[in-house]
């Protein structure tokens, strides 16, 4: 418990930092609902047009869309920091993590908070809303209490990929986290109905890097439709492993760390 | 004339970036995938119609692949470097040497072509091979100087709104909120003639189209050769106009710098 105390002490510290500019915080707000708003406005010039996607109607993309942007919105609130490690590696920085008696990895991860998240997570969730008025679930308690554990797992996944690629930083010895936001851009794949894609792809963001657990196979299980409703139950099982490899990959890395010295 | 002097600078950017060639790699990722997820979007909606808004899925193919192109030219190598300059104080270093300021930063800029243009040569390679068929461009005088034409009206965008770190802490957000805009009004994230009547008249008014959508429609012959010559010159009008718009935010600008403690 100690370490979840800590946790948002050290995002509280932040918060209080970037709410010391304000038009910061607006800037970082509006960027994010902006974000959110780019997929909208794409298909919904689309859908002016089509009908259904590959069988899929414009309600259950948005759901998809919705669910995967809500999943990813979450990560710069509680883990923007590691987008700084290449940063602190490059600087020597890290040093003063690692002597605190603390996780440096939890340390890294609350050492930033990004506002854009909250824009995100603001412009998610109403078009999540907007979605789950438009599909057609057979609602029911147990679908709820299993929808709101997918999309936890959704989130962990999330973070768990973002700590992944960027201690990758570890290795390749860049300050900007450039093999990160490559993963990151593979994660706009997974925003719209996979079945569009060729094997390779849906390859990519099934299995290599589970992006497609954090937004499309948990909406098709919702939805019960498009034959990957099945796997929407393995997503908390690829949440657990996901945060280990993560966990593991982050320590293994920091073993390679030297100083930058004076 | 200090051409030598702005030729070096160019030299030692063109170089920088090929010292950091694996993290200008990864970087260059994710538009690939952003291009693959495009693609895959367009050819399921294409699938059981000739045309959406007088788009064929050849010319969609085609537009896309000018949209990454126009996506990868003039990435401006140095925004990043720029902003975080200006976010420490470094940037008063750059204040002493006899160079303007602007000029130097597009020198920088156009260091990171060759990389670019070989990227873009590959990745286009690559893409007809496996993607195929594109058409070849309907007028190609003037694609090409549609296509020069945007590496000078990037940079000057990039350029006037990294200048407003100068006022925020926080670069991200700038970068994010400028790159909502340019998606939409650019036409990259989908042709112009989807989007509703307002954002079409408001993109007359604005460079941004210039970045995208005027290349990618001469590439496809869209328009007649008469309508291309007309965009043509007005992105050799904005190129002219942006540059003394940037080099009057500067001015505005540098005078809010704020340098910590020596």
């Amino acid at each position: 418990m100690g370490h979840v105390r800590f946790y948002l002490r050290s995002l509280g510290a932040h918060i209080r930092a970037v709410l010391e500019y304000q038009s910061d915080f607006w800037i970082l707000v509006a960027a994010g609902i902006g974000t959110q708003t780019l997929g909208i406005v794409f298909l919904g010039a689309v859908f002016a047009r089509v009908q259904t996607l590959n069988g899929w109607t414009f309600g259950e993309v948005v759901l998809i869309y919705a669910l995967a942007g809500l999943a990813q919105s979450v990560v710069p609130v509680i883990a923007d920091g590691i987008w700084e490690l290449g940063k602190s590696i490059h600087d020597g920085n890290l040093d003063y993590y690692l002597v605190r008696p603390y996780p440096p990895v939890l340390q890294v991860m609350s050492s930033q908070v990004g506002f854009n998240g909250v824009g995100d997570t603001v412009g998610a969730g109403i078009l999540l809303g907007w979605a789950l008025f438009h599909v057609d679930v057979g609602w029911t308690v147990g679908k709820v209490l299993v929808g709101a554990i997918l999309l936890v797992s959704a989130i962990v996944i999330r973070v768990a990929i973002t700590v992944a690629s960027n201690s990758v930083s570890f290795w390749v010895r860049s300050p900007f986290p450039m093999f990160a936001t490559a993963v990151y851009h593979v994660g706009e794949l997974a925003r719209y109905p996979i079945s569009i894609y060729g094997f390779a792809l849906k390859l990519v963001v099934v299995v290599v890097v589970p992006f497609a657990f954090a937004g499309f196979v948990p909406a098709s299980w919702l939805l019960d439709k498009g034959g990957y409703g099945w796997l929407g139950l393995l997503t908390p099982v690829v949440a657990v492993a996901w945060a280990f490899l993560a966990y593991r990959m982050f320590h293994h890395g920091l073993r390679r760390y030297e100083s930058a010295g004076n | 004339m200090r051409v030598r002097a702005y030729a070096r600078v160019l030299r030692a950017s063109a170089k920088t970036i090929f010292a950091y060639r694996v993290s200008f790699l990864f970087g260059s990722v994710g538009a690939i995938f952003q291009l693959l997820a495009m693609v895959a979007l367009w050819t399921a909606l294409l699938r059981n119609r000739d045309e959406l808004a007088g788009f064929s899925l050849t010319d969609m193919k085609s537009y896309l692949l000018v949209g990454y192109a126009t996506g990868v030219l003039g990435t401006g190598f140095g925004e990043q470097w720029m902003a975080e300059r200006i976010r420490s104080g470094a940037v008063s270093l750059d204040l002493v040497k006899p160079l303007n300021y602007q000029k130097a930063r597009f020198a920088e800029s156009l260091g990171g072509l060759p990389m670019e243009v070989a990227l873009v040569v590959v990745v286009g390679t690559v893409f007809t091979s496996f993607a195929g068929p594109v058409m070849t461009p309907a007028y190609h005088l003037l694609f090409l100087i549609s296509l020069l034409a945007v590496v000078p009206i990037k940079f000057m965008i990039l350029y006037v709104s990294t200048l407003i770190c100068f006022w925020t802490q926080n670069y991200h957000g700038v970068s994010w909120a400028r790159n909502v805009i340019v998606a939409v009004f650019s036409g990259a994230l989908v042709p112009l003639v989807f989007l509703p009547q307002w954002v079409n008249v408001l993109a007359t008014a604005l460079p941004f189209a210039s970045i995208t959508s005027t290349p990618a429609l001469i590439f496809i012959g869209r328009i007649s050769e008469a309508e291309a010559a007309r965009l043509v010159g007005l992105q050799l009008m904005w190129v002219v106009l942006l540059w003394y718009i940037g080099q009057f935010a500067w001015r505005r600008s540098v005078r809010h710098l704020t340098v910590h403690g020596g």
